[in-house]
This record gives C-alpha cells, sequence and structure tokens, in this order.
C-alpha cells in the first residue's frame, strides 16, 4: 500500500507535483499515466526518497520508505534501466544489492533465471540492450521479494515476447497479493494490465479510477450502424443529446443513444439495418480526452484534429 | 474493444526469500566491498600502482650512488636511504589513490547507479561510512604490498652495497606505515570530495589541485603569511609521516585529520541533503 498525502516537489519557481493525493491498493495493478512533464517519475522518486518532498508526505506500507529496516523487502523499484554501473556485470551488480540486506547469492541467481538473463549474467552492464537492462532493472526490483512493486516504464524497449512476460509477471505479483504500480506510454498495453489507473496531469490527479470508470466517464460510447436508408434514420434519432455522424454513405456513428433504441425506432420504421454495432471506448482515447489540456510538450498542429484522427485510425 | 483483466483474488503472498538481516551495516560493507573490487578500474589502478612502486624503489635503488652506500654508512643513514627508496613511488601512488576515492562515487552519479545504491540504503550517510571504510581498508592493504614490497625490493638491491636495516624497526616501520596510512587518508579524501562535486572530471580537477597545486602555489606568493600555511597542507602532512624523521607525529595526524573531516562532513551534508 502507497499512500500520498498533500505530495508536493517544486523545483525552482516551476512545481513538478503539485499537492497529490492518492492510494495505491494491494492485490491490483495501478497503472500510473499521463503525459511527459505530468510528474510520475518525480513522483515515483519520492515514494522511495530518492527525491525529497517539498511539502506532504508518501508512506509505504504506512511507513515513510526510509524507516524500513528492510527497504528492498518492502519495495522492489526500476527507476529507470540506467541505474546500474556501466563497468560491472550483472551477477555483481545484483550481488552487491543483495549483499545490502543479507539476501543469499541463491536469490540472485533465482532472479536471473526469472528474467531469463543466464546467458549475459556475467558481461558488463555497459554491454546490454535496453531490453536486458529493463530485465536487469526488474531483476533488481525482485531481488527482496517485495510486498509492493513500482516499476517505472518497465516495457521500454522490450520485445514483444517480453512485453507479454512483464505483463502476466505484474498480473501474478498482484494475484499473490502484492502492491503494483506501473508506469507506461503504451495505452494498449496498460489497458491490458492495469486494473486501476491514476491520471497525471501538470502535477495534478486528474482522474483516480477503475479502468472500466476512466473509460466510461471520459469517452461517450457509441453505436455504428449500417443501413441503406442512413438519412431517414439519422432524421428519427434527431435528439438534443444525441448525435449523428456520418461516416459514409450508408455509416452513421451515433452517440447518446443504445443500440437497442436504435433497433426498436428501426423497425418501428421499418428501416432495414444491416448493422448495428456497439463501440466502447479504448483506454486511449479515455486518456487523450482526460489530458487535452494537461500536455505540456505539445507536437505542432491543432490537438483537436490529432484526436479526431487517431479516434478513426482505431476504429 | 478493450479488454478488461479481472484481479484474481488476493491472498496473502507467499514469500520465497528467507528473511535475513534485513538491512544492516555490515551489509552495507559487504556490499561496498564488493562493488570496490568488481570494476576494472579499481583492479587496474591498484595493479599500476604496484607496478609503480615497486618500479620507482627498484630506480632508486640502483640510482644511489654506491660511494655514498658502503659498510661505513651509519645505521641510522642505513635505515633513512632504504625508507626514501622504498617511498619514492608515494608521490604517484597519491595521484592514483585520489583518481581511484573520486571514482568511486563520481562513476555511480556518472552511471545512475547511485540510485540503484540509495534505494537499497535509503538513510543514505551508512553509504558514505561503508565507502570509506572499504576504501580506507582496500588503499591500506594495497599500499602495504607497494611499501612492504618496495622495501624488500630495494633491501635485496642495496644489500650487497652494505645498506641493512629491519623493517620492524622503528626508524623504518614507522614511516612506511605512515606513507601507507597517507594514501589510504587521499583515498577517503578524494571520496569525500567526489561526493560533494558528483563528477569525475571536477573531483579529479579538485583533488589534484589541493594535493599538488596548492603547495606550488603558496610556496611561489612573497608573503610570509604563504610560507606559514605550508606545513598545514595536507601534502605537507602526509609527506611529514611518511620521512625517515617521523618528527611532528602528531601535529601530521591532526592536520590530515582536519582535511579529512572537513571533506567527509562536506560530503555526508550534501548526500544527506541533495536529491539524488
Amino acid at each position: 500500500m502507497i499512500q500520498a498525502e498533500s505530495l508536493t516537489k517544486r523545483f525552482g519557481s516551476k512545481t513538478a507535483v503539485d499537492a497529490v493525493n492518492f492510494t495505491v491498493h494491494p492485490g491490483k495493478v495501478t497503472g500510473f499515466l499521463g503525459p511527459n512533464g505530468a510528474g510520475k517519475s518525480t513522483t515515483m522518486r519520492m515514494i522511495v526518497g530518492l527525491d525529497r518532498p517539498s511539502a506532504g508526505s508518501v508512506t509505504v506500507n504506512g511507513r515513510p520508505y526510509r524507516e524500513h529496516s528492510a527497504p528492498l523487502r518492502e519495495v522492489g523499484v526500476l527507476l529507470d534501466a540506467k541505474a546500474v554501473h556501466t563497468g560491472r556485470s550483472a551477477y555483481n551488480h545484483l550481488r552487491a544489492m543483495a549483499a545490502t540486506h543479507g539476501i543469499p547469492v541463491r536469490r540472485v541467481r533465482e532472479v536471473i533465471e526469472l528474467t531469463g538473463l543466464q546467458s549475459v549474467a556475467r558481461k558488463r552492464v555497459g554491454g546490454f540492450s535496453l531490453g536486458m537492462g529493463q530485465r536487469l532493472g526488474i531483476a533488481a526490483a525482485l531481488l527482496g521479494d517485495p510486498a509492493t512493486l513500482i516499476l517505472d516504464e518497465p516495457v521500454n524497449g522490450l520485445d514483444p515476447e517480453g512485453v507479454q512476460w512483464v505483463r502476466r509477471l505484474t498480473r501474478q505479483l498482484a494475484a499473490e497479493g502484492r502492491t503494483v504500480l506501473l508506469s507506461s506510454h503504451l495505452m494498449s498495453e496498460m489497458a491490458l494490465t492495469a486494473d486501476h489507473i491514476i491520471v497525471l496531469g501538470r502535477g495534478r490527479v486528474i482522474a483516480d479510477a477503475p479502468v472500466a470508470d476512466i473509460i466510461s466517464s471520459a469517452t461517450r460510447s457509441t453505436v455504428r450502424v449500417r443501413t441503406p436508408h442512413s438519412a431517414r434514420l439519422a432524421t428519427l434519432l434527431a435528439q438534443p443529446d444525441v448525435t449523428v455522424a456520418t461516416l459514409e454513405p450508408d455509416v452513421l456513428e451515433v452517440a447518446g443513444v443504445t443500440a437497442a433504441e436504435i433497433g426498436d425506432e428501426a423497425a418501428r420504421a421499418g428501416i432495414i439495418l444491416h448493422e448495428l454495432t456497439p463501440l466502447s471506448a479504448s483506454l486511449e482515447e479515455a486518456y487523450m480526452t482526460l489530458t487535452q489540456n494537461e500536455v505540456e510538450y505539445r507536437a505542432g498542429g491543432p490537438t483537436e484534429a490529432n484526436n479526431t484522427q487517431l479516434q478513426e485510425t482505431k476504429r | 474493444m478493450t479488454a478488461l483483466p479481472h484481479s484474481a483474488p488476493a491472498h496473502h503472498r507467499s514469500s520465497y526469500v528467507p528473511t535475513g538481516s534485513g538491512l544492516s551495516i555490515t551489509g552495507i560493507i559487504r556490499s561496498e566491498w564488493i562493488k570496490l573490487w568488481t570494476l576494472r578500474s579499481t583492479v587496474w589502478s591498484f595493479a599500476v600502482m604496484i607496478v609503480i612502486s615497486l618500479g620507482m624503489a627498484a630506480l632508486m635503488s640502483f640510482a644511489i650512488n654506491p660511494e655514498n652506500a658502503g659498510a661505513n654508512l651509519p645505521v641510522a643513514e642505513q635505515a633513512n636511504t632504504l625508507v626514501l627508496a622504498s617511498t619514492f613511488g608515494l608521490t604517484f601512488g597519491q595521484l592514483i589513490v585520489a583518481v581511484l576515492g573520486v571514482l568511486i562515487i563520481s562513476g555511480e552519479y556518472s552511471t545512475g547507479m547511485i540510485k540503484s545504491t540509495l534505494t537499497a540504503v535509503p538513510r543514505r550517510l551508512p553509504v558514505l561510512w561503508a565507502k570509506a571504510a572499504v576504501l580506507f581498508a582496500g588503499t591500506f592493504l594495497v599500499g602495504a604490498v607497494c611499501s612492504i614490497g618496495s622495501f624488500l625490493l630495494a633491501s635485496a638491491a642495496l644489500a650487497g652495497r652494505g645498506v641493512h636495516a629491519n623493517l620492524l624497526d622503528s626508524a623504518v616501520a614507522l614511516p612506511l606505515l605512515g606513507s601507507v596510512f597517507f594514501l589510504a587518508v587521499v583515498a577517503v579524501f578524494a571520496l569525500g570530495i567526489g561526493t560533494i562535486l558528483r563528477s569525475s572530471a571536477g573531483g579529479i580537477a579538485a583533488v589534484l589541485g589541493i594535493l599538488l597545486i596548492l603547495p606550488g602555489v603558496l610556496t611561489m606568493i612573497p608573503a610570509d603569511w604563504a610560507h606559514d600555511l605550508v606545513p598545514y597542507l595536507f601534502t605537507s602532512a602526509g609527506y611529514g609521516l611518511a620521512s625517515p624523521s617521523a618528527k611532528d607525529l602528531l601535529q601530521n595526524l591532526l592536520i590530515m585529520a582536519a582535511w579529512l573531516l572537513a571533506s567527509v562532513a562536506g560530503a555526508a551534508l550534501s548526500l544527506k541533503r541533495r536529491d539524488a
């Protein structure tokens, strides 16, 4: 369990994390989302005491991280894959980390096997690919068999097989009753992995809810209707809170009414339907809607257009 | 379109790691000892130091004018000659351990390793104490090998010319011990500067400036106060400890302690206060 209370971090005049409150519960995977510069990494660094909060506090399992007598057994953390001396082998890195807590070398071999690093364990980390570095970072996070895991962008640089492995691993760790906090930019991956989402924007929590709630609250679900009489159906459905978009001459996208209501209406009017498909929005769309006004570093061009384009390619 | 995973019912996690001692200072020291010896830079630095020390001792032994040597040399002079020959490599040795001391910590900042180190030991200061302890011990051990090796080499080279001395004689043992102690203190002093500056280039420049350039600058300033300060320099005290005339022993020890304290206290403050 991770609890942040009015957690604040200022760098000079810039407030990176602004009086944030949240709780990360055990037994599920909590996704940490937000645009670049939203304060995700700074928040994670404050949880494990690398950055000192300017105000407020954050505790892990009821105590500030530094006050635990065996920190590596409480929290396993992957902040970035480059938190390793490039001149040392993976095995020696893990052995040195383990030694601080009296964790036996047997456990070092276990995590090397678990993360599939056997063949490169004796090689110097400087020559590792990004993916191998990630695996080593995850191995280090698992060393102390911790109750809480904090993984910043764990699938960054992994191949599809590695991405799937991280997904299974995090799901399993959560199923074992551990607290898992995970950040990722891969929204589709997050949708598959996380149960709960916390969205940060400009240092503030802008959403904190189960994945399904985030999607339904941030987007309107729509219905795709294919009919040769699209114009007639569109007129029939016209209501103040119903929007009807014509995607193709015979395809409508309707928001504001359910598929069942559209079907009933069409039947009453004797309109033939060739397709009636309820579409639920993706986490990515929900995220885009939520963070529209919170993006700090925006690429050129109107965002509204980008979003529409994205939504259309998704469908 | 979005598959929502259902979380499995949470049960108590099964721990598969035996609950050991947890975080302890002995564990942190063991960790730092592993870290020290698993970097090639350490092994290379120490190897170079041994080679240079022994080489210098050999060079010095053969360079000593045979006319000045000989059976007619007083016993005290014989001991002095051997001490000079076996501590000749000290000037180079201090450079190597100074660089090593800075790199031990600046290397962690430049590679990001410091984040791993400080998440394992979030109270931070024990890391500094452990690093200082293993660096002192490692440098002392290697310094002792250099010192004793140099002495044996010089003894063997000069024995034929009638220069003899006993290693355990206080006139030999004290300066040799002093030179080894000086090297170990230089290493820890450099560690402190490296911790404050967090940069390899900056740290090395600062330490070498204090060890090598400061004495020259002070002697060049045409003022009495500058010359009066010279004995209080780090290197003056260190060379004093390593010189055959072990005079001002206590004063030199105190001067070195003061330099060391300033560096390590600054390092502790910086490590504790600043974000990693």
